[in-house]
């Protein structure tokens, strides 16, 4: 069975690369759990699915990720068929607030992670979301990071 | 003679309110449980608790990815964590891996050579490692095929190889909660100058 991070990556049955994944089972399963927690948690603790498919596609255009961003953009097709956040995937600055903030602070924290300090969380703070947001937004920057890193991997392994 | 780096552990604090034990619900009190040091639970770990579906999934995949038996050894995967580290800028998580490394090869050389800046006294498979987490850190990514050559040259297999990307992918994720959702304390790198012979 294929699952996201082997689309991701252009893994097929009987490539050595996906293979030697299966012999991983605990990071196949784990990531794939991992994806759906930050995606499509059955709490969203009021970030729905296509805020967050939005984000993710943001991030990953950030990483420079064609593949990564193709795929959240089919995802985001499907849930905001108003297009009410295209703009927000597509790395627009000029959005209504919250938006703007939490934009600004996925920018900050994917590509200049180091430069993340105190008065970027009360920015979000002041921009209205709560504890529990700010967490579960911090979770859904560093998956797709993580995503994009290993799929770079797997990409690299399978054309050497 | 170049004296060698001895990194003293850091203490984190969260710029936001961890969940208190005493207001946890279940579901935050099972996420919290996953975890090796289930006697004390830390700041860092109530932190992120607070969204207990990502903190349970990413705990389990994160001991996987640095304790799974097998494959990689385990003080390449540090070096791995400390190279994304590094370059993400976290501070905590980097001394906490470089600690790591030295206590798990029983030598300061390499995390000396890091923290001074040179890169170029690593070993060669050190170097290959060092310089594929480095390149795999940046946004976007830097890694090559040629990155994977090496790896492959200093005698790396498939495993390895996949095992070595996850080590630096997950600091990506890691080190990207510890420095933006708090603070590391009290830093102190202590050059430990040594009297030539």
């Amino acid at each position: 069975m294929i699952d996201a991070m082997d689309k991701a990556a252009g893994l097929t049955p009987g490539n050595p690369v996906f293979e030697a994944r299966r012999l991983r089972p605990e990071f196949v399963q784990g990531t794939e759990l991992c994806r759906l927690s930050v995606l499509t948690p059955q709490h969203g603790l009021g970030l729905e699915t296509g805020l967050r498919i939005a984000l993710a596609r943001r991030i990953a255009a950030l990483n420079a990720d064609e593949i990564l961003i193709a795929d959240y953009d089919a995802q985001l097709a499907e849930h905001d068929q108003s297009g009410h956040l295209l703009a927000l995937s597509q790395g627009a600055g000029d959005l209504d607030e919250p938006l703007a903030t939490i934009a600004r602070h996925v920018d900050l924290v994917t590509s200049t992670p180091s430069k993340a300090a105190a008065s970027d969380i009360a920015r979000l703070t002041e921009a209205g979301l709560d504890i529990p947001q700010i967490v579960a937004l911090s979770e859904l920057i560093a998956f797709v990071n993580f995503q994009t890193r290993v799929a770079t991997g797997l990409r690299l392994m399978r054309a050497s | 003679m170049i004296s060698s780096v001895r990194l003293k552990p850091l203490t984190w604090h969260p710029h936001i309110a961890p969940v208190e034990l005493s207001a946890a619900t279940p579901e935050q009190l099972d996420a919290m449980k996953v975890t090796p040091s289930a006697k004390k639970v830390s700041e860092y770990v109530r932190t992120l608790a607070h969204d207990p579906e990502s903190c349970l999934a990413r705990t389990v995949l994160f001991n996987a990815i640095m304790y799974v038996e097998g494959g990689l050894p385990r003080p390449d995967r540090e070096l791995g964590a400390l190279g994304a580290s590094m370059v993400n800028g976290c501070r905590y998580c980097a001394v906490v891996h470089a600690r790591q490394h030295a206590h798990l090869t029983k030598s300061d050389a390499l995390v000396t050579a890091l923290y001074l800046g040179k890169p170029e006294m690593l070993g060669e498979r050190d170097a290959a490692i060092y310089h594929f987490a480095s390149r795999l850190s940046a946004t976007p990514s830097q890694a090559t095929q040629d990155d994977i050559a090496t790896l492959r040259a200093v005698g790396m297999d498939d495993i390895e190889i996949i095992d070595l990307i996850h080590a630096i992918a997950i600091f990506g994720w890691a080190n990207r909660l510890m420095h933006v959702l708090g603070h590391a304390q009290s830093a102190t790198s202590l050059p430990n100058h040594q009297p030539g012979t």
